[in-house]
């Protein structure tokens, strides 16, 4: 039992604009200013020849490595719901040096892990491992990222499972709630369909489709590798060079065009009906912004003032006065294009238009009473203050490089950081809240026992009800 | 075991590490026998506090089953000098952050905080453990906080509803027989009173073990300490323990009927040894060995072969006997029976024809990486020297635990398998939609 819930908020996405070749190897070194008193430490980044980009950063805390394949391909390009996620796990069924149930062992027997999964704007091959070991791991993650075999039955096995997989995911209301939300908000833009898939668009996936998404997509001049660990610089850049200089694409590397996004222009409640549930689990919201927004930093401290911490006014409002909840808060999530702002909790069914009213309410003061110093300060010392631990380890340090990667930033925003969050006025809170935080049309998802609260859900807008256990997501 | 990181690098590629030693922890005990860990770390410029109390849901009785927790949440509502919501706005408006958790054993504090604000931290911890002030109101609201944490976690975790229900009947005499969250009746009933007790029996500085990891200096600890901690009195020893859970003498099972459960979902323990018995490293490999990576027999014998969505082993820190759980998910045409059939050859074979040299050396390999990632940050390190020193007796062992996992032979894992996976030693407990019929 823990006193709070910590929820992690995973933005991952993709970039198809950036250039696909380049010239010549180019290599930018990064070298830390002295502008705030926490830096990224220091990297370096190559384009080979090939196109594939190399992102490098020493650390010497523990023996450790983590590599991150990052390829420009999340679910954003799937043109069958979930084929990007199917594609990256199907690379783990096998390859050109090993099974997968030698890939399997070679893995454990290192004590090392080999994961594959894509994220909305990228796929992600990630490998953690003992230094001591790396000229066997980088070998076998090129040869699953460049040389995967495809195999009929492990493929008809793995979407056997992801299908089932599914229908229990559909058991916790936490787990799915977002997908939900997303296809209610984004309706049929590629970011209303769920990453993972749903039941139905996979039972049909065919391994040719499967092929065909790996080789458009997986291509050097769309992926880099990000490095980071106990490992000579120079050393690793030469044997990583080495290694994977012979992979050719496929073929020119297509850019995806952004969709149109369109905002919600009415009030909409999407009612999840989930007839043995005990608590209703909800979120409102609207859209966000995308990764390269240059008021990021700056909303992410009205966030957490709003439902950032545990001190947010929601929290203290749902949880900590009302005893409602066990928590509430909300978050920004931001991908390429877009993004989404929501605010989440659950309260017991009985209470659930309490809840509801008391978030909306809560919610209203950022209009209505706005934002003092004082509570501006102490926001800022909390971003602040639990910046670094986010880029602590070997694998927060390759996934940071993943992003910038895909969403093309570089070490200023963490090297900026703690300048941005300073440079804060309480006028310019004012206009962000304005501009940014979505007021009218908010959108809803309710999951709980439908009989109980449609004609609660009927207050907030118009109500579309669904049964969970149906197939998909209600997109 | 100092150095143990240095001595296992080969690669050419290897930079020279700086992982922690033994060395590097510094101890010292207040005279009202509060005992102080320090690590100096400057990695980032953070630092953290965790408290270690020793009270947790085994130090229960019914009537306050859940009150171990409970009181972890009343321990943020109001001291004599930072009143209801003070201590979660000062320490937020000085850059830090906290949480908490109980267990059937402890109750943690958990700090994080740029090393600048120390003097916050300990100020508002030694406010709360010499001066908690519990207030009515904030006691109501708060039991309306935790039967939400309960029903939240009854709804979205399998795993929680199945858990409850198997240990009731794993345990009759033992404490650990009710969740940590506890019954629900209790929590809506215990009174101001048994709170006011619970802190008084539980909260002195001499059932606590604190640990500071980060970019600090022993010396500025040791002042704060002495500044803060060290006025408080020490009390009695709380009462021990001393129920013994009676030998199991043959299979327990347990149903659970959920609708919404896809798949059946399948909780199988078996009663082992407190964490501290010399038999903990051999059942922990054996944990491994079975349970985790997808080169481990359950993952090969039940996933590959399309019986179980998932399957897993689970152990957990203990200070008395506990059990060693397996969970599995069934597939999708699998039956409750052919599930639990098939998880139980697995772990026969293990009895039955032992390990292989190769298996125990791929796990002795994934504890090292474990130990590795734990040494990676300061949160990793200050928990687990904490987990280590109550547990284990000594925040040393946490060093010469590799040590410790390469003298497992392979007979030691097929003496323990044989000596506590036995049916009359097993608890079994099913969760699905619907109960199967009489035959």
């Amino acid at each position: 039992m823990i006193r709070q819930l910590v929820t992690a908020t995973a933005a991952v996405g993709l970039v198809f604009s950036l250039s696909a070749c380049a010239p010549d190897p180019q290599t930018v070194t990064n070298v830390a200013p002295a502008v705030s008193s926490f830096q990224m430490p220091p990297s370096e980044t190559v384009i080979l020849d090939n196109g594939l980009t190399l992102m490098l950063m020493p650390q010497t805390e523990v023996p450790l490595i983590t590599v991150n394949a990052v390829v420009r391909a999340g679910s954003v390009a799937d043109h069958v719901a979930g084929i990007a996620s199917i594609t990256a796990q199907s690379l783990l069924l096998g390859n050109k040096l090993a099974s997968k149930q030698e890939t399997e062992l070679l893995v454990d027997s290192l004590g090392a892990s080999l994961n594959a999964d894509s994220g909305v704007e990228g796929s992600y091959i990630g490998a953690d491992f003992m230094t001591k070991d790396a000229e066997q791991m980088l070998p076998l993650l090129k040869a699953v990222l460049t040389g995967p075999t495809f195999d009929q039955t492990e493929y008809s096995k793995l979407l056997k499972n992801k299908v089932a997989a599914l229908a229990q995911a559909k058991e916790s209301p936490r787990a799915v709630i977002g997908a939900y939300f997303n296809a209610q908000l984004f309706a049929d833009h590629p970011y209303g369909s769920p990453s993972f898939g749903d039941s139905e668009s996979l039972q049909n996936m065919s391994l040719q489709q499967v092929r065909d998404f790996y080789l458009v997509h997986y291509q050097p001049a769309n992926t880099a590798l990000t490095i980071a660990g106990d490992f000579e610089l120079a050393e690793m850049k030469a044997y990583v060079e080495g290694l994977f200089s012979d992979w050719q694409g496929a073929g020119a590397v297509e850019a995806l065009a952004p969709e149109p996004i369109e905002a919600p222009n009415s009030a909409k409640v999407l009612l999840v009906d989930k007839p043995d549930a005990i608590e209703t689990t909800f979120l409102i919201g609207g859209m966000g912004i995308s990764r390269d927004n240059p008021d990021f930093v700056g909303l992410q401290v009205i966030n957490t003032i709003l439902g950032g911490r545990f001190t947010s006014w929601l929290n203290d409002e749902l949880r900590v006065n009302s005893g409602l909840t066990y928590g509430a808060r909300s978050g920004f999530t931001s991908f390429r294009d877009g993004g989404t702002f929501r605010i989440s909790t659950f309260t017991k069914t009985s209470t659930t238009e309490e809840a509801i009213d008391l978030a909306l309410a809560t919610y209203a003061r950022l209009w209505e009473q706005g934002i003092d110093q004082a509570t501006l300060d102490s926001a800022k010392a909390y971003v602040k203050g639990q910046f670094p631990p986010d880029y602590e380890t070997t694998g927060q340090l390759s996934s940071l490089m993943a992003d910038m990667y895909l969403f093309d930033f570089g070490p200023e925003f963490i090297n900026e950081f703690e300048a941005k969050v300073n440079g804060l006025t309480l006028a310019e809170t004012e206009r962000l809240i304005d501009s940014y935080f979505p007021r009218d049309n908010l959108q809803y998802v309710l999951i709980g026992r439908a009989d109980a609260i449609q004609d609660i859900a009927a207050k907030y807008g118009e109500v579309r009800r669904v049964d969970m256990q149906a197939p998909g997501f209600a997109r | 075991m100092k150095n143990i990181a240095l001595t296992l690098i080969t690669s050419m590629m290897a930079l020279s590490v700086q992982a922690t030693t033994q060395e590097d922890i510094k101890s010292f005990t207040l005279d009202n026998g509060m005992k102080i860990l320090v690590l100096e770390d400057s990695s980032i410029p953070n630092a953290n506090m965790y408290l270690f109390w020793k009270v947790g849901s085994r130090n229960e009785v019914p009537g306050i089953t859940g009150i171990s927790h409970f009181f972890e949440h009343m321990m943020f509502n109001g001291s004599a000098k930072f009143g209801p919501k003070m201590f979660d706005r000062t320490m937020e408006a000085a850059g830090g952050a906290n949480n908490a958790y109980t267990s059937e054993n402890v109750t943690v504090y958990t700090n994080w905080f740029p090393a600048g604000a120390m003097e916050t931290i300990f100020d508002l911890e030694a406010d709360r453990i010499a001066r908690l002030d519990i207030d009515a109101a904030m006691v109501e609201s708060e039991r309306g906080v935790v039967a939400s944490e309960r029903t939240t976690g009854l709804e979205n975790s399998n795993w929680r509803v199945l858990q409850e229900e198997l240990k009731g009947a794993a345990f009759r005499a033992h404490p650990y027989s009710w969740s940590v969250i506890g019954h629900e009746s209790d929590i809506a009933a215990w009174s101001l009173e048994d709170l006011r007790e619970y802190h008084s029996t539980y909260y002195a500085p001499n059932n606590a073990v604190v640990v500071i990891a980060g970019d600090v200096k022993l010396a500025e600890v040791r002042a704060m300490a002495d500044k803060y901690f060290a006025p408080i009195p020490a009390k009695a020893p709380p009462r021990e323990i001393k129920t013994l859970e009676p030998e199991q003498k043959g299979e327990r099972r347990v149903f659970v009927k959920k609708a919404s459960v896809s798949t059946p979902n399948l909780m199988l323990a078996y009663h082992i040894p407190e964490t501290a018995h010399p038999d903990h490293y051999a059942l922990d490999l054996l944990a491994a060995i079975l349970g985790e990576g997808k080169s481990s027999r359950l993952y090969q014998s039940l996933v590959n072969n399309q019986i179980a969505l998932g399957v897993e082993t689970y152990m957990p820190e203990s200070f008395d006997p506990n059990l060693f759980y397996f969970y599995a998910v069934a597939a999708a045409d699998t039956d409750a029976a052919k599930l639990e059939q098939a998880l139980l050859a697995e772990i026969a074979k293990v009895s039955d024809t032992g390990v292989t040299a190769a298996e125990l050396e791929k796990v002795k390999n994934l504890r090292l990486m474990d130990f590795y990632r734990t040494l990676e940050t300061i949160n990793g390190k200050a928990n687990t020297i904490g987990t280590f020193e109550l547990f284990m007796g000594s925040y040393g062992k946490l060093f010469s635990a590799p040590e410790e996992y390469n003298k497992v032979t392979p007979q030691d894992i097929q003496r323990v398998a044989s000596q506590y996976f036995i049916r009359a030693n097993r608890t079994v407990g099913v969760l699905a939609a619907e109960e199967e019929l009489d035959q």
